[in-house]
């Protein structure tokens, strides 16, 4: 082969490997949960299969998010048993009253305004249909934050190229956009924005 | 092999190459352009569930109701509530930014002692050691609250004098309160009832009296139409806000509202356009002329549009006793639509008391205006929210801020029907903050606490089986089991309003015709507001724009 | 949902108080400048203005005139002009809707409205330490270099359609969306409601022969109305640039 065709060609590896393989490895920190929280044992342990146990909506219809301490509290006064996620819970967060800094894989910008009221009462969509079968695993995920925008990667979609993507793989505008066109449901920036 | 140049340039120029087709350049454009839409010194809003809690505005004696949003603790958002049956939803402008105000840069965080840092202990026993030395002062400026109890008990208690302020809304139902030998706060006036209102420079559309109640009235009543029910004659020399809304503007010169209020009197007696009775005022139509600007033929119609629709009233800006010798001429004192006594007034009022020895220390409560200088030579004891700069008190010390303090609501001063509120304490304050009430229940723990006197007062109103509490809906005071509950009503946000005074007459004796009072500082937007500082907000209204004059304060 | 949005203010009841003003800053997260802004740098959605007619000594009179985006339903200037299409209207309420994040801060369309109704954030916003807690969670903050104008207090009509969803309902109930300067009117002079809803008090207030708008001869067809009945507010009102009133020149 053309020597100088050689040159040019381990160029472009190198830049295709360190842009596909490198890139999205040293894009993303890693971060853990300050609690190891296992949905499945708990959806089985306090008797509620349906998120809305600990994932209410509000009187006024606004959503509860992620659980605040007292819905912990209500039943982790003290440890229920022997887990050291537990005793972290209780000892360093319930106990001294301090919120505990979940890390919200799905964290949208301020300007982004998501009903999720709208979603699932007026449109009828279950849980699962954008948050996957969260309730039926214990998986500990790792929280994994973009470097340079400070986003959960979730928002992106695990895909770096954003093609051949898991369903509900990704949270961005355009992802929102795909499913209301899907639907036949059009709303204007203030539909989303605030 | 050796590597040459141009092996590095064509590998470098298939590394430009190769980088297009993976996704770092359009990841990186992407991430970088909301990189710089988060700027870490832009302060973001707060997230999290909204709740709305009801409470009440103690920064004037107003008292309005307020519906306070609240995310995380902290209020987030301020608007009236419909529910009051004065205010019926209305704010001054300043109240809609009030929420913010506990984190005004002059918010005082700490005792100070002369300028330096000091410590509760310390200004307790500099003030206890006054005590012990010389007569005190107490300086109320909203008296009748439960902390008014407090103030005026440890003044009978310790042998000191306690000196309930008034404002200009007060201070013009003075006059009467002489006359018939009443309180001033027992007295207020009938505006629903009134067809003519003449009001000498009193700013009854920007700022008088409680917000809303006015302005309601006048804009059903009044605004925009050439032939009004309610006529607002507005007598003053500059063209105000109420002057511009007004039936008619009688521009007169600065300090002559006297003079014309008693050859208007004059007027009314020599055409007999009123019953002649009282004493007859010594000033003629072309003195009045003179010294006001106005024509005497102009006086004379005044005079006659003045009884044209009966009930008539005047209000004056401040204490003016010739202007309330015009309203006991007009037939307003003790009628509808006049001054009215509130009926049975069940809250009792602390008398003032006077001394006339020179006094040792002063004790001022965070409710008096920034604008009082204590007595020569008195130590001066200032409780305040906010530093308003200036202040030559010796020592300043923390009061509780907006929404920091449970307080009770007297009725304010222009009404003519009583009211009764409480105002809970939505934020904690810190433990740096106190009142004047709590510092002397300090010092002498047997005095009567808020919460007591609360009680008490609810117990009063519920025996007295009067009323309505205005909350959700108005419930009258006999669908209330026990004073308990009435008092649970009060606390979440409710608002007692008497019923209707019995038109109790007031009899006013007056010998002479009165005297000029002295010169008046003009009012302004911002005087009605007793706090030193002002919302930071309130720039929109005279730095970012041009709709107001920057707020005149008087230097201290 | 196919609503039109829009206000009806009486110049008569309107005082000048400027209780619309703080309310709207205090609802949309407006920082409070810095002591070097002025009236022509400063950032009022809700703005109002004084006007008088033009006699002197007694016969003086003024009238206050409160002025925010006027929702213009027809070629709407702004949003014909902006590079970015950080402006649109929206189908379904008839508001002009701007989005700052979007916003390069050409200030094209500050040029572009004949209502002088939108505002440049010149400086950073800055609050007092730990006054930032105080902000409405409803409204995004802006930061220097964008224009912001009034967007009728969409972040209440937000909270209207949650609960109205809540509920089941598809039509939100117009008690649950009162915008920052209606509520705060201490004379009820700003009406606000649905002008394409015909049993809409504010829709049958805005059809009255007493209601005029500003600048309609423009034809932008603004969605905020104005009442009086003072002769010489509507003759200022619907003054050519020649100065004299042009009557019978009603949209």
């Amino acid at each position: 082969m053309n020597r100088h065709v050689l040159a040019f060609a381990i160029g472009l590896v190198f830049a295709l490997v360190a842009g596909w393989v490198v890139f999205p490895r040293v894009l993303y920190s890693h971060q853990q949960q300050p609690v190891d929280f296992p949905h499945k044992t708990h959806a089985a342990k306090s008797g509620n299969a349906d998120c809305d146990g600990c994932h209410p909506f509000n009187s006024d219809g606004s959503f509860a998010g992620i659980p605040k301490n007292d819905t912990c509290a209500a039943c982790h006064t003290d440890k229920l048993g022997t887990s050291p996620a537990e005793a972290k819970l209780v000892d360093d967060y319930l106990k001294t009253g301090t919120t505990t800094p979940w890390l919200v894989y799905s964290r949208q910008p301020a300007n982004v305004w998501f009903s999720h009221a709208v979603h699932v009462k007026r449109a009828g969509l279950a849980c699962a249909d954008c948050h996957g079968a969260l309730g039926t695993s214990d998986e500990k995920r790792l929280y994994e934050q973009d470097r340079i925008s400070g986003y959960s990667r979730d928002i992106w979609g695990h895909s770096i190229s954003r093609l051949r993507r898991a369903p509900h793989d990704g949270r961005t505008m355009s992802d929102c956009e795909d499913c209301h066109h899907k639907r036949h449901i059009e709303v204007g920036c203030f539909g989303c924005h605030q | 092999m050796k590597v040459s140049r141009r092996d590095l340039l064509l590998g470098t120029a298939g590394l430009t190459a190769g980088i297009f087709f993976t996704p770092v350049p359009w990841k990186v454009l992407d991430d970088v352009s909301i990189w710089t839409q988060n700027w870490a010194w832009i302060p973001q809003p707060p997230r999290g569930p909204v709740t709305t809690k009801l409470a009440a505005c103690t920064l004037c004696p107003s008292g309005c109701s307020l519906r306070v949003r609240m995310a995380g603790g902290f209020p987030v958002g301020v608007s009236g509530s419909p529910a009051h049956p004065l205010t019926k939803g209305a704010l001054c402008p300043l109240g809609f930014a009030a929420h913010q105000l506990n984190w005004h840069p002059a918010r005082l965080q700490e005792v100070r002692h002369q300028g330096r840092a000091a410590s509760w202990e310390e200004a307790r026993s500099a003030f206890e050691k006054a005590c012990a030395e010389g007569p005190i002062a107490i300086v109320d400026g909203r008296s009748g609250r439960a902390a008014s109890i407090v103030l005026q008990s440890f003044a009978a208690k310790h042998k000191a004098s306690y000196d309930a302020l008034r404002n200009a809304e007060e201070k013009s139902l003075a006059p009467y309160a002489k006359w018939a030998n009443v309180s001033v706060s027992s007295l207020g006036y009938d505006l629903e009832n009134v067809r003519t209102i003449v009001s000498f420079g009193a700013p009854l559309l920007d700022g008088w009296g409680v917000p809303g109640r006015f302005t309601h009235l006048w804009a059903e009543r009044a605004a925009g139409e050439s032939d009004p029910q309610l006529r607002l004659i507005q007598i003053e020399p500059k063209l105000s806000r109420t002057a511009s809304g007004a039936w008619r503007w009688i521009p007169i010169c600065q300090g002559s509202e006297e003079l014309l209020a008693a050859s208007l009197a004059s007027v009314l007696i020599e055409e007999h356009l009123v019953p002649a009775q009282g004493p007859v005022p010594p000033a003629s139509v072309t003195d009045a002329a003179s010294q006001t600007g106005l024509t005497p033929a102009a006086i004379r119609e005044l005079a006659r549009a003045i009884v044209d629709r009966k009930p008539v009233l005047c209000i004056s800006d401040g204490e003016s006793p010739a202007i309330a010798a015009l309203n006991l001429l007009l037939g307003a004192v003790g009628t509808p639509g006049g001054i009215l006594p509130k009926s049975g007034h069940p809250l009792p009022m602390p008398p003032a008391s006077a001394n006339d020895k020179p006094l040792r220390a002063v004790l001022i409560d965070s409710t008096v205006p920034w604008e009082y200088v204590a007595p020569e030579g008195a130590e001066a004891f200032r409780f305040a929210a906010w530093d308003g700069g200036g202040s030559r008190a010796e020592w300043l010390l923390p009061a509780p801020g907006f929404l920091e303090e449970l307080s009770d609501l007297p009725s304010p001063p222009t009404c003519a029907v009583a009211t009764y509120a409480v105002a809970p304490n939505l934020l904690s304050t810190s433990a740096q903050t106190k009142t004047a009430a709590e510092f002397l229940l300090q010092i002498d723990p047997t005095l009567p606490a808020i919460d007591q006197t609360i009680r008490a007062r609810c117990e009063e109103i519920f025996r007295a089986r009067r009323g309505t509490v205005h909350a959700a809906k108005p419930a009258s005071i006999a669908s209330f089991e026990s004073a308990a509950k009435l008092e649970q009503a009060l606390r979440d946000g409710g608002v007692w309003l008497d019923d209707p005074p019995a038109h109790s007459p007031l009899k006013c004796s007056l010998r002479e015709w009165p005297g000029n009072s002295g010169n008046r500082a003009p009012a302004n937007w911002a005087t009605t507001w007793a706090q030193p500082v002002l919302p930071p907000l309130a720039a929109k209204l005279y730095q970012e724009s041009s709709l107001r004059e920057t707020p005149q304060r008087s230097q201290s | 949902m196919s609503a039109r949005y829009g206000m009806v203010i009486d110049l008569d009841r309107c005082t000048g108080c400027g209780a619309c003003m703080v309310a709207c800053a205090a609802e949309n997260n407006v920082p409070p400048l810095p002591a070097r802004a002025t009236d022509r740098t400063g950032l009022t959605p809700m703005l109002v203005h004084k006007v008088n007619n033009g006699l002197e000594g007694a016969g003086r009179r003024e009238a206050f005139i409160p002025i925010a985006c006027m929702h213009c339903a027809n070629e709407t200037p702004c949003v014909s002009v902006c590079p970015q299409q950080a402006v649109e209207v929206d189908k379904a309420t008839g508001i002009v809707m701007q989005i700052p994040q979007r916003c390069l801060g050409c200030r094209y369309c500050m040029t572009a409205c004949p209502y002088h109704a939108r505002y440049f954030n010149w400086w950073d916003p800055s609050w007092p330490p730990g006054m930032e807690k105080t902000l409405n969670p409803g409204v995004a903050t802006r930061m220097r270099g964008v224009v912001e104008k009034c967007n009728l207090c969409h972040a209440r009509l937000h909270t209207a359609m949650e609960k109205a969803a809540a509920a089941g309902k598809k039509e939100i109930e117009m008690t649950d969306y009162i915008p920052a300067c209606v509520e705060a009117c201490p004379t009820n002079a700003i009406q606000f409601g649905d002008l394409a809803n015909p049993d809409d008090p504010a829709s049958q207030a805005a059809h009255s022969p007493e209601t005029f708008r500003l600048l309609a001869r423009l034809g932008t067809e603004p969605k905020i109305y104005y009442k009086s009945r003072q002769p010489w507010v509507r003759a200022l009102a619907e003054r050519s640039a020649s100065g004299h009133a042009t009557e019978g020149q009603h949209v």
